[in-house]
């Protein structure tokens, strides 16, 4: 599956060398900016390839491994999208078409400020009224939240259910009397990307925004998650490679053949190489409708602790000459342990699915 | 004497949540007022001999300042490092020793080349001197084959993920080189050190460790504070331990080798898992704790790299270690 795509993956990174220069990741890098251009450039390559999702991955690793701010920033346009194509009705699909152009960017609101990994604890409502809802709530860390057309948003609709009952899914247009989205600033790394806190305030919904049905809403996201995390694997896997790149550059530049290097060259090359098996193995079972959520969460992790352990490794090596390039790797690579699901999340779900196995 | 290191102790505390706003510091740097309030405390010149204006502390003492001040703002214990750990030393009983003055008062900013990235001889230098933290100084010590001190000059500055309240980045030197005469090298000035790092690391670890265990039993999630789950409590539990540990190796007379060794193997883990611990918020300065984690990882990168672990088997085995 992903051997045959090899041409495409050259051209992938291709652009993203020719485009995420030094100067330019800089650029976006300090100033916290999202780089539309750069986003409409990378969607002209016919990365977002629903027949061949991955595409989508190669596109996203290749991207990360050159620079995870601008990699990250150019492959989300269509976040949250899978839920729209899943489950959503014909005219809520329709958006997807301008957003595979470029013309519509998309984002998705689950995690509030009071927290992330208990998603069936969230307290943003929806209450039915007449033909209605009214949307009541707040959401936190939410990317692109404050550029995003529409946001897909995981709302409560019932108290009276168990609390993963009572959740539904809305397509929500950022431009409704009411939203409310704050850039988020002074993030650690990935500072290319738009963060928001978004509020709701009496948000006017039709029925129509509803997305598939009423109380599926949780279940819905915890597919979204399946395929998601995938592609957070991918980020993962593309800054550990981007921080490897820069290690045997500065190895072999600077003629070093100690041991302790070359065991620690060994060790980040064979996590690499482990967390590849895994991501794409993860990969080839969700790309053909058969999900392991095993899989895809020891895909999430294990890609995740291996970015931060290259970074880390890549700053130990190179520490005396500080590179800037090296340390925004650093910086990026430590949300792949936070976003899509925390190591600790992860862990949880590998340990429930494989001892219900047997 | 136990209770005067105490006082001490508190004293550098109450400075230090009184005055010292790390994140302020990080956006505009250390203010000319902040450095005249830890002049005015004698934190400054810490060690340096008070015929030069220095506080002239013994080591535990200074060590004690830079573990609580580095709780709150490692800028400022690193600047003090620069000057108490790494300039006075070489400038000590050499013509810069009349430089000590101004600079223990905060008049003169003072820096050294200790990332070791430039090699500088002859009589005049007219170029760019790589790499330095605390650029805008007044005197830098630059290293050839004898350390020598230059004027300051015009920066270009670079972004430096650590101690982001001095300065860093190359220097357009234009100056006459004052050779030092002393002895000691960059490498004699580091090994010396190593308890003052380690100090640093310490208070590093401190300042994240304590930002993760405030929030860990405020922060809920499933209905209980995230300190009441085995995972937070189990791994905070462990580096409260070995942060324990730290704080007795520092206070006891173990040689400063294992200090160093000790510390630099948990800052990076410990300053990272505090950060995990405040999930999305971690990632965000507001919360004050990523900042232990960049800095942490500068530390490590800068002060254990391979020749500390040589020097340290070395120390251990007695003999020369080589690769194949």
């Amino acid at each position: 599956m992903f051997d045959e795509l090899n041409d495409y993956r050259k051209k992938i990174r291709e652009f993203a060398l020719k485009e995420f220069t030094e100067d330019v990741s800089k650029k976006y890098d300090r100033n916290e900016e999202f780089p539309f251009d750069i986003a409409k450039k990378a969607l002209s390559l016919g990365m977002i390839d629903m027949e061949n999702p991955a595409k989508i991955l190669i596109a996203i690793e290749e991207m990360c491994r050159v620079d995870a701010g601008l990699g990250i920033s150019a492959t989300l346009p269509y976040f949250g999208g899978e839920v729209l194509l899943l489950f959503g009705n014909d005219g809520q699909k329709k958006i997807l078409n301008d957003v595979y152009q470029g013309k519509v960017m998309l984002g998705l609101g689950i995690t509030e400020p009071s927290g992330g990994s208990d998603v069936a604890g969230l307290k943003t409502f929806a209450k039915k009224s007449g033909n209605k809802y009214i949307l009541n709530g707040s959401k936190m860390f939410i990317s692109n939240g404050a550029i995003a057309d529409y946001l897909v948003v995981l709302a409560r609709t019932s108290e009276e259910e168990k609390r993963h009952q009572g959740l539904s899914t809305f397509l929500v247009n950022t431009k409704l009397k009411g939203f409310k989205a704050t850039k988020l600033e002074n993030k650690l790394g990935v500072r290319a990307t738009n963060t928001a806190e978004i509020e709701f305030n009496d948000v006017e919904l039709s029925e129509g925004d509803l997305i598939g049905e009423e109380g599926k809403g949780f279940y819905y996201i915890m597919t979204f998650f399946n395929i998601s995390r995938i592609y957070v694997a991918g980020q993962a896997l593309g800054i550990s490679e981007g921080a490897f790149d820069k290690i045997k550059s500065y190895v072999k530049t600077m003629n070093l053949a100690d041991e302790q290097t070359m065991f620690d060259v060994a060790d980040v090359s064979t996590r690499i190489e482990a967390a590849k098996q895994l991501t794409y193995n993860a990969a080839s079972y969700l790309f053909k409708y058969d999900p392991k959520p095993e899989l895809t969460s020891m895909a999430k992790a294990y890609s995740g602790e291996t970015a931060v352990y290259s970074s880390e490794k890549a700053m130990e090596i190179t520490g005396k000459s500080p590179d800037e390039s090296i340390q925004r790797i650093f910086r990026n690579a430590k949300i792949m342990e936070i976003w899509e699901g925390t190591s600790e999340v992860e862990k949880l779900v590998i340990s429930k699915q494989i001892l219900k196995g047997d | 004497m136990e209770d005067e290191f105490e006082l001490l102790r508190d004293t550098v505390r109450t400075f230090s949540e009184k005055n010292l706003d790390e994140k302020k510091i990080e956006s505009e740097g250390i203010t000319e007022n902040t450095i005249q309030n830890i002049a005015s405390q004698g934190f400054l010149g810490a060690r340096i001999p008070s015929k030069f204006g220095g506080s002239e502390l013994d080591e535990k003492s200074y060590n004690i300042i830079l573990q609580e001040l580095s709780k709150y703002s490692p800028s400022v214990a690193m600047r003090i490092f620069i000057l108490n750990s790494l300039y006075y030393p070489l400038a000590k009983n050499t013509e810069l020793e009349s430089t000590l003055s101004d600079a223990s008062s905060g008049k003169l900013n003072v820096t050294v080349d200790f990332l070791n990235n430039n090699r500088i001889d002859g009589e005049k230098f007219n170029g760019i001197v790589h790499d330095i933290l605390n650029a805008n100084s007044n005197k830098i010590i630059v290293f050839g084959k004898n350390p020598a001190v230059v004027d300051g000059g015009t920066i270009e500055e670079k972004d430096f993920m650590g101690f982001r309240g001095l300065k860093f980045g190359d220097i357009k030197v234009d100056s006459d080189l004052q050779y030092l005469n002393t002895t000691s090298t960059l490498n004699d000035v580091l090994e010396n050190s190593y308890n003052a790092i380690s100090s640093i690391n310490l208070g590093l670890i401190s300042g994240a460790l304590d930002k993760a265990m405030e929030y860990s039993t405020i922060r809920k999630a499933f209905d209980y504070t995230l300190s009441s789950y085995e995972p937070v409590a189990f791994n905070l539990s462990k580096m409260i331990s070995q942060k324990n540990i730290l704080e007795n190796i520092l206070n006891s007379n173990i040689d400063s080798f294992y200090a160093l060794n000790f510390s630099m193997n948990i800052i990076v883990e410990t300053t990272r898992y505090a950060l995990n611990v405040h999930g999305g918020y971690g990632y965000f300065s507001d919360f004050g704790v990523e900042k232990f984690y960049r800095d942490a990882m500068v530390m490590k990168s800068i002060f254990y790299g391979n020749s500390e672990l040589k020097n340290l088997s070395e120390h251990v085995f007695g003999n020369k270690i080589r690769f194949i």
